[in-house]
């Protein structure tokens, strides 16, 4: 009975995105029931495996028409749910039942909505059947069909600035990504003949040939495209900024998570490849450069969503470094956070929506002094604010934390001086979106009420549901982590490392260790984060960084002004435009002395990001060649 | 498992990629993906390919007898070049439909003027 429940989300998903379009393109109410059943009855089928897999430990494997493998040879499609890829499920449900719960009010007003919630409908399937597939061609099946919905929901007010060029840009890059997929598979069906992962991965034990080194690097660079870490980022902050805010909260929690969950598949599962230091630090690097590159840009927006793409990015650096790891512990950090950037960054993009259906605008400079008239939304945004800044009794501070103890841990272990950096460089990000995080508190939130925002309400409540139930789990998660730990974060990290038992459900017991394959005990994760001296030793790495930042760069400061230099007033006053008595203290403008010392640094970054798509593809190529090259420097 | 094709299939992949690198007219670019697609496409027809082989029906017994394994043409990469071509289709269709509408708005179909997004 259980082991249809997966098979059966998946499906009904798709339907119900037929039947939308058939029976409810013109009655609301129909269109919204049909979208809704489909979701919930998603919802509860999937969480429902909670108990057999992630308590009991099972693994629930599916053959499509029943097709088992015929003498060690997998011929059907398969269905296989262990521990990891449930944990990614769950956030996929969650992701999109909030979601759809939420645009039942935000998008009423739009026109076409049955095309709405087909495509929506078609993401959710596609992401949902990604991360439980067990046959790597369906997986990139379902990579093309969550691009397309992507693309056209990115394109859906195709009357609004920048829609559809945001849509190209990620339609050109995403299948351009899909494209070095699909030649990976091609090149791993060519070596191994067969398309299941369990079966790959247990004939890879003999270890890489040179096609197959070629075929990991391009699904590498594929799902590196999917995940958005950093050359491949430039098409989601343009995504996640046009789209309609529902949908950007299914872009940052599950679009990019699938990304994620495909890293780890193949890293982990299907080629091991992380058990060599040379590919865990790759990962990291990449990892690290997307954390630093996303806050810093995020500092420098003027506009609420496209801010928050910066910091989905960046958080999605976080993850990266963390399972670039190869250790229990990082893994256990990766995932959590993971989560929680799910529920985080979900909260901050539905809160953003909110001040979107309020006001009628997200660009920081225009708005200000909102918390009178949405409190519900301001204290929903602070939580969210608080989680995504890591500060202590909310989630994000234990899953940094973890990442942090994680890269310190590997740096002593390994005497690697870069891993240390690392630690140091994700301490910074931190601080740096607590920055630009007050930033837009003070910019939408505190500051005066511009007279034009005069007459705004409070949004309704089928839109402040879905912000509370995520607030509510971003301080529970925070709170009894502990229980995550051991009931979904444990699971996942030993199904993370455990290959065998993958193997053995799907091609037969005995079939990994035939292969060659060995299990690995996994101890449960420790969370010391209460450790003083550890506190202190992290401190002291802050205030030596921060005093090397300060003291050792040659700064203008104190500097009498050059007379030749010529005059900005932008810059003169801390208060930028003293012009009018009561001017409003633009979000925009507190970090100015930030953005100045570090004007080569932007002028680089943002001649980079120049929008435009020729530029982007060639960042891709480039991006996925390094991949390739090191690749094979590392793994021959 | 003809070594002309994995090669042309090859210049192919990289021609598209160097078409969407270096041309600023979108509908060149999309272009450009077409291509990678088929070359992505031959790659994969070719791995399955024998050379004189037969169609794929048989019966367990041929297998047994001795029949060489190569003696039929591997229909899976097959069943995989359709989907893919079936997607190739789409990707190339969605993004013409997007030009199509990006010209309306912007009155232009070159890279460097749709760049309203930047920064």
């Amino acid at each position: 009975m259980i082991q249809h429940f997966p098979v059966l989300a998946v499906m009904l998903l798709f339907l119900g995105a037929f039947c939308v379009e058939i029976f409810g393109s013109n009655n609301a109410g129909i269109r919204n029931t049909i979208a809704m059943l489909a979701a919930t009855i998603a919802l509860v089928l999937i969480y429902a495996l909670i108990k057999p897999v992630m308590i009991d430990g099972e693994i629930i494997s599916y053959w499509m028409g029943n097709w088992a493998p015929v003498s060690g040879y997998a011929i059907g499609i398969g269905y296989e749910v262990d521990a990891l890829s449930l944990f990614f499920a769950l956030l996929v449900v969650t992701t999109f039942w909030l979601s759809g719960v939420y645009s039942m009010s935000y998008m009423a007003k739009d026109h076409h909505l049955g095309h709405y919630y087909t495509l929506y409908l078609m993401l959710s399937g596609s992401v949902l059947g990604l991360v439980m597939t067990g046959d790597i061609f369906n997986m990139f099946v379902m990579i093309e069909i969550m691009t397309f919905a992507s693309v056209a929901l990115t394109a859906f007010r195709n009357e609004n600035e920048g829609t559809l060029e945001a849509g190209f840009k990620y339609l050109v890059i995403g299948s351009m990504g899909s494209s070095f997929t699909l030649t990976g598979i091609a090149l791993i069906y060519g070596q191994c003949h067969t398309l299941n992962m369990a079966q790959i991965s247990a004939q890879l034990c003999t270890g890489m040939t040179p096609t197959t080194i070629m075929a990991f690097a391009l699904i590498v660079a594929g799902f590196g495209v999917k995940s958005y870490i950093v050359p491949f980022h430039t098409p989601a902050a343009d995504a996640y900024m046009v789209a309609p805010t529902s949908v950007s909260m299914i872009f940052s929690g599950m679009v990019n998570k699938a990304g994620v969950y495909g890293m780890i598949r193949v890293l982990y599962i299907i080629f091991r490849a992380m058990d060599k230091s040379s590919v865990q630090m790759l990962v990291v690097i990449f990892g690290a450069v997307t954390m630093f590159i996303g806050v810093t840009m995020a500092l420098a927006q003027h506009d609420f969503k496209r801010l928050l793409a910066f910091h989905s990015i960046s958080q999605i650096g976080y993850v990266i470094t963390a399972i670039g790891l190869g250790t229990a512990l990082g893994i256990t950090g990766g995932l959590f956070h993971a989560m929680n950037h799910t529920l985080f960054k979900g909260l901050l993009f539905l809160t953003a929506g909110a001040v979107l259906y309020a006001t009628g605008t997200t660009n920081l400079d225009k708005l200000g002094g909102l918390s009178k008239k949405m409190p519900k939304t301001c204290i929903c945004f602070l939580i969210g604010a608080f989680s995504i800044s890591g500060l202590p009794p909310f989630n994000g501070f234990v899953s940094k934390w973890l990442v942090y103890q994680a890269t310190y841990t590997k740096a002593v272990e390994t005497g690697n001086f870069v891993y240390a950096i690392v630690t140091v460089v994700a301490l910074i990000v931190s601080v740096m979106t607590l920055a630009s995080f007050i930033k837009v508190t003070q910019a939408v939130f505190f500051g005066q009420l511009p007279a034009e925002l005069k007459k705004t309400q409070e949004v309704p409540a089928s839109m402040l549901v879905p912000m509370y139930l995520m607030s509510a789990l971003c301080v529970l998660c925070g709170i009894f982590y502990p229980i995550v730990n051991k009931y979904l974060l444990h699971p996942a990290t030993e199904a993370t490392l455990n290959v065998t038992n993958y193997i053995d459900k799907m091609m037969g017991d005995g079939y990994a260790a035939m292969m060659g394959a060995q299990n690995i005990e996994v101890a449960p994760v420790q969370f010391s984060y209460w450790n003083p001296i550890v506190w202190l030793i992290l401190f002291v790495i802050i205030f030596v960084a921060a005093f090397l930042v300060i003291t050792g760069s040659k700064s203008s400061r104190g500097q009498v002004l050059n007379p030749g230099v010529k005059y900005d007033p932008k810059y003169a006053t801390f208060f930028s435009g003293e012009e009018e008595l009561f001017s409003q203290v633009g979000g925009s403008d507190l970090f100015w002395g930030f953005k100045t010392d570090w004007k080569g640094y932007y002028k680089v970054l943002e001649g980079l990001h120049s929008g435009i798509v020729t530029d982007y593809a060639g960042w891709t190529v480039m991006a996925t060649a390094i991949i390739t090259v090191c690749m094979f420097i590392f793994m021959r | 498992m003809i070594l002309v094709n994995y090669i042309a299939s090859i210049i192919l992949i990289v021609l598209g990629l160097y078409t969407v690198c270096t041309k600023k007219n979108l509908i060149k670019v999309v272009l450009g993906l077409g291509i990678v697609d088929y070359g992505v496409n031959m790659l994969i027809v070719s791995l399955g390919f024998n050379d004189g082989g037969t169609a794929p029906i048989y019966q367990m017994s041929d297998l047994l007898n001795g029949v060489a394994p190569s003696f039929f043409v591997d229909p899976v990469p097959q069943a995989l070049t359709l989907t893919s071509i079936v997607i190739g289709a789409c990707v190339d269709a969605m993004a013409l439909s997007l030009v199509i509408m990006i010209y309306r708005k912007y009155k232009s179909i070159n890279a460097d003027d749709v760049r309203r997004l930047h920064g």
